[in-house]
């Protein structure tokens, strides 16, 4: 009886609380070096603050979210991130769905493969953005050299609205795309053969098999990718601020034509010095990125199993 | 494949079938290969022309047509890197910054991507949003405050600023906690709890030889990331106490940017993340294969 | 040439300065450890070992960081009271920002500075002067105009290369413009006349007596009919295809030196040691300098500042002012080629006669000072670095021909009023 009771209780115990052991570690150094940081920014968002110069601040509540409202420049700050966004976003986990089902073959040599569609990943960002910048020269560039090869003109890749978000996307893509298609690929190896062989078996050719069985089954890691790669591509900041060295780096391009939202709270934050309004900008784009990622849940969810 | 085909089979997707199977993956005609060549080429190419560009002099950055093969300045230009600035300090503060994160956030997203997998407890759904919605803010504002903390605790310009806020992501609970969802089936859980394993137990025997493969992608991407970081590093570290990054931005400084020297540099802080992947590379191929290949 | 008797002169006159500036300086055991976070070339290394050998008691370590992560960084130090290297350089472009809030920075007029006040141009003094009298910082060097010229390209468009003759083929900026358009119908393909109209801008708006702001901080750009004259004079010659349209600092900037992409670039004194580095060897004897169009003026020049966060200010203070003192500046044009921002050296034979031999044995020394001398100070606001940016790239909009000339001056003003 006592024995039972001691077990059970040992049961409980465990049942009901060792799950916020499991997951302490995570919220309590989060907490600490997370969580003051953010609720921080929410506060100084309702200020008026000179980032150097806390000592002046004024509290003005909502003063600095209706003036960003107003701010055409916001705006197009969040035009343009939700154009990058989609550029990215999408091309990335078709590309990684496709590159994962290619390194899901049997191929020799594929470790090499593995590897391989990592590497842009490691590379540093100073490389980099000094590699894309030479690719991507108006006059000396190696994009532009081939394309004049194949008898189209040059392109000044700074200087549009699309070929702007063309030229950062192509950058946000190559880095992450085989990082993605890693994850895939590790729930790929999982998925039974038997289920290929029985479709084969039905009729059923190569394309066909992969949306309906191999996409079905690979739906929490598309719905986890797609929120990953949402919230990192709403905040894009260094690859636009790298696109555009020199002095006016924070504007993106001469007429802000791919400034994001990140780097927009960047200008106001680190070169304006206007922490309050910067820091609004930062709590604004956090929202739009949590609305933006469950919309991209909700289309990912449609996926199912036939 | 017969070796492996013999090793326990730890991971058992979830799927509509459940029995024991066999692997048959398709094998690859010429047009796998092709496409896969075009895919690896234009994954190394910028890696393989910045080593170029570190084996040339100065001119080779901008020629017209591009130099595409390595010329013999290679050790010419590591030996003005190691002149240049502290980079063999650099590299040691980067691999202990990188390899203390990676070993916590491993540990740290694999329990609590169990726990939120696999284990009920109130809150659990309320918790998990709250992890995922914090994976949105960006922390390009956050600096400012937290360098805050850090002076208020006497850490600012030391290494241990740039490795604790990294000891947890949201990204690693929730990569683990999507993984086991699937890779566990619950009835494997059940039957332990009717043997009266405790969660600890379960964890360590069943999820933890099971995360194996799912560990060591995180792991991968958690040093490359720790690896790669220089927004933060760049502000509460010194240039007397660098990690790689900060280093190489120390070196693109000047009034005028000697890029063969940024590029040697980025060259070589690309060995230890090579190293890296060679030795997660075998266990995610290893655990893919022993997690999917069922006996 | 230098050894002993100078370094000798150089310690006793930072003697002397801890005597007159600060009698509070306590002897503390061991070494004092002094930082100094810099950007770009200040042509400072020398300069520290040499403090360093005449004052064992301290050491010295350099921060050197790109312009934007120093003066970010600085920024995120100064918000946070912490970090702060103990001697921060600031450039022009930011130092009215950082004027705004005096109290992050010691006030160098409470450590002696008074005293050496009559060391620097007046309008260096006072640039770095906060509105209630704090001087937030020593200046270093000044961006005195000219341009620098490719011989071998003027030449061979049938213009003179020598630099008195090319002196006199633009006495004003429409001569500049006119000689441009000769060069062009003779150029090869690909070479321009000048870089790229945020370039020649800059040193427009920097000649003007009044720039983008009144002595009372208003702005107004909208309505300075100077700025707006050579604001349309670049967009004729950019129209007229004068222009390699490339933004300076910028990689595709520094490739163009390489190329010889433009026969002409608008040289404050500080760009000189760029484009020797950007030309490259190959290059020597190439470039030549010459005076600039119109009268003098000012772009760029720094600050040496001493952030109220350090643990060793009055040794920083100390520090500041000897790299600022005469002498080193001295040293620092002859090896950086940044021009002093002291009157005196101005009549000093050794700058006066300075000639560079990478610019094909250029004068500058003497083209230099005169510039300096015959510069109108002008009056910088508070967000004179930003409203610099915007003007930038408006010009960029009618480079880029995004926009005409009209529309994009009127969105300009419209920015920079908001």
């Amino acid at each position: 009886m006592v024995l039972m009771d001691k077990t059970a209780r040992r049961h409980r115990w465990d049942t009901k609380f060792a799950p916020y052991g499991y997951v302490a570690p995570y919220f309590l150094i989060f907490g600490v070096f997370g969580l003051f940081p953010l609720l921080y920014t929410i506060w100084v968002s309702l200020q008026d603050r000179n980032l150097l110069e806390s000592e002046a601040a004024t509290f003005v509540w909502f003063a600095n979210y209706a003036k960003l409202m107003a701010d055409p420049y916001f705006w197009n700050a969040m035009g343009n991130t939700l154009s990058l966004w989609l550029l990215t976003t999408v091309p990335q986990i078709l590309f990684a769905l496709f590159i994962a089902q290619l390194l899901n073959r049997k191929v020799r040599t594929r470790t090499l493969f593995r590897m391989g569609v990592i590497l842009p990943n490691i590379t540093s960002v100073a490389a980099v953005t000094i590699i894309f910048a030479q690719l991507f020269g108006r006059d000396f560039g190696l994009v532009n050299w081939v394309l004049e090869l194949f008898g189209a003109g040059q392109i000044d890749w700074q200087a549009g609205t699309a070929s702007s978000h063309v030229a950062i996307a192509v950058m946000v893509v190559w880095r992450w795309t085989g990082y993605h298609a890693l994850i895939f690929l590790a729930s790929m190896q999982a998925i039974p053969s038997t289920l290929y062989e029985a479709a084969t078996l039905d009729g059923a050719n190569g394309r066909q098999q992969f949306w309906r069985i191999t996409v079905p089954l690979l739906r929490p890691q598309i719905i986890f990718t797609t929120i990953i790669a949402t919230t990192g591509n709403m905040r894009l900041l260094a690859e636009p601020l790298l696109f555009n060295p020199g002095a006016a780096a924070a504007t993106g391009g001469s007429d802000r034509q791919f400034q994001t939202a990140a780097l927009y709270l960047y200008e106001q934050g680190f070169t304006k010095y206007d922490f309050g309004y910067s820091s609004s900008i930062a709590v604004v784009l956090a929202i739009a990125t949590v609305v933006v990622a469950g919309l991209g849940y909700l289309a990912t969810k449609r996926i199912r199993t036939e | 494949m017969t070796a492996v085909l013999e090793r326990p089979a730890p991971v058992r997707p979830a799927g509509p079938a459940t029995r024991a199977r066999r692997l048959a993956r398709r094998v690859g005609g010429p047009w796998t290969y092709a496409a896969l060549i075009a895919v690896l080429a234009g994954s190394a190419f910028p890696v393989y022309w910045s080593f170029v560009v570190s084996s040339q002099t100065p001119d080779a950055i901008d020629s017209v047509p591009p130099v595409l093969v390595p010329g013999g300045h290679l050790f010419a230009n590591i030996a003005r890197v190691f002149d240049t600035t502290d980079f063999a300090l650099a590299m040691v503060n980067s691999i202990v910054v990188s390899g203390t994160v990676t070993i916590s956030v491993v540990l740290f997203s694999t329990l609590a991507g169990f726990a939120f997998a696999k284990l009920k407890f109130r809150g659990r759904n309320v918790l998990l949003l709250l992890i995922i919605g914090t994976q949105a803010i960006p922390t390009e504002l956050g600096i400012i405050p937290l360098y805050m903390m850090m002076a208020e605790f006497g850490w600012a310009g030391e290494i241990h600023a740039v490795i604790v806020p990294g000891l947890v992501t949201a990204f690693g609970v929730f990569f683990m906690r999507q993984y086991f969802e699937r890779a566990i089936p619950d009835e494997l859980l059940e039957a332990g709890r009717m043997d009266g394993c405790g969660s600890l137990r379960l964890f360590w025997h069943v999820a933890l030889p099971a995360a194996r493969p799912a560990a060591a992608v995180l792991g991968l991407f958690t040093f490359m990331q720790a690896w790669n970081d220089f927004f933060w590093p760049l502000v509460v570290l010194t240039p007397e106490n660098p990690t790689v990054q900060t280093a190489l931005s120390t070196l693109a400084s000047g009034y005028t940017t000697d890029y063969t020297l940024v590029l040697t540099a980025a060259t070589i802080g690309t060995v230890p993340v090579l190293a890296v992947f060679l030795l997660f590379g075998r266990q995610i191929v290893g655990g893919i294969m022993s997690g999917a290949v069922k006996g | 040439m230098r050894p002993k008797a100078l370094v000798l002169g150089c310690a006793a006159l930072a003697t002397a300065v801890v005597l007159s500036g600060c009698g509070s300086d306590t002897a503390s055991g061991g070494k004092t450890k002094l930082t100094i976070g810099l950007f770009g070339n200040f042509g400072y290394a020398e300069l520290l070992e040499e403090y360093a050998a005449a004052h064992p008691d301290v050491e010295i370590s350099d921060r050197t960081a790109s312009y934007s992560d120093h003066h970010k960084n600085l920024a995120a130090h100064l918000a946070t009271s912490s970090g702060a290297a103990d001697i921060e350089a600031v450039d022009t472009g930011y130092v009215n920002q950082f004027k705004a809030t005096p109290d992050k920075f010691v006030d160098l007029n409470t450590k002696g500075g008074g005293q050496l006040k009559d060391r620097w141009l007046p309008w260096k003094w006072e640039a770095s002067l906060s509105k209630d009298g704090k001087q937030i910082g020593y200046g270093t060097d000044i961006g005195g105009l000219a341009i620098c010229y490719r011989r071998d390209l003027l030449q061979n468009a049938g213009l003179p290369a020598d630099r008195d003759q090319v002196a006199a083929l633009w006495p004003t900026w429409q001569d500049f413009m006119a000689a441009g358009k000769k060069f062009q119908e003779k150029a090869p393909e690909g070479v321009k006349w000048f870089d790229g109209g945020p370039t020649v801008l800059n040193a427009i708006v920097g000649q003007a007596f009044v720039g983008y702001y009144d002595r009372s901080d208003q702005i107004v750009v909208g309505e300075n009919k100077e700025i707006k004259a050579g604001w349309d004079l670049v967009v004729d010659g950019v129209q007229s295809g004068l222009s390699s349209k490339l933004l300076y600092s910028t990689p595709v900037w520094n490739t163009g030196f390489k190329q010889g992409q433009f026969a002409t670039v608008t040289c404050p004194a500080w760009q000189m040691a760029k484009i020797k580095d950007q030309a490259g060897p190959e290059a020597a004897g190439k470039w030549d300098v010459t005076s600039v169009p119109g009268g003098g003026g000012n772009w760029g020049g720094s600050y040496l500042t001493v952030p109220k966060s350090g643990k060793n200010i009055d040794k920083a203070v100390e520090l500041a002012a000897w790299l600022t003192a005469p002498e080193q500046q001295a040293k620092v044009f002859k090896s950086a080629g940044l021009l002093p921002s002291i009157p005196k050296l101005y009549e000093d034979p050794s700058i006066v006669d300075y000639k560079n031999p990478y610019f094909n044995d250029a004068p500058i020394g003497k083209l230099f000072t005169d510039a300096a001398k015959k510069l109108n100070p002008q009056y910088q606001g508070p967000k004179a670095g930003d409203i610099q940016t915007a003007i930038g790239n408006a010009m960029q909009r009618v480079e880029q021909g995004k926009q005409n000339g009209e529309d994009s001056w009127r969105q300009f003003v419209g920015d920079v009023q908001k």
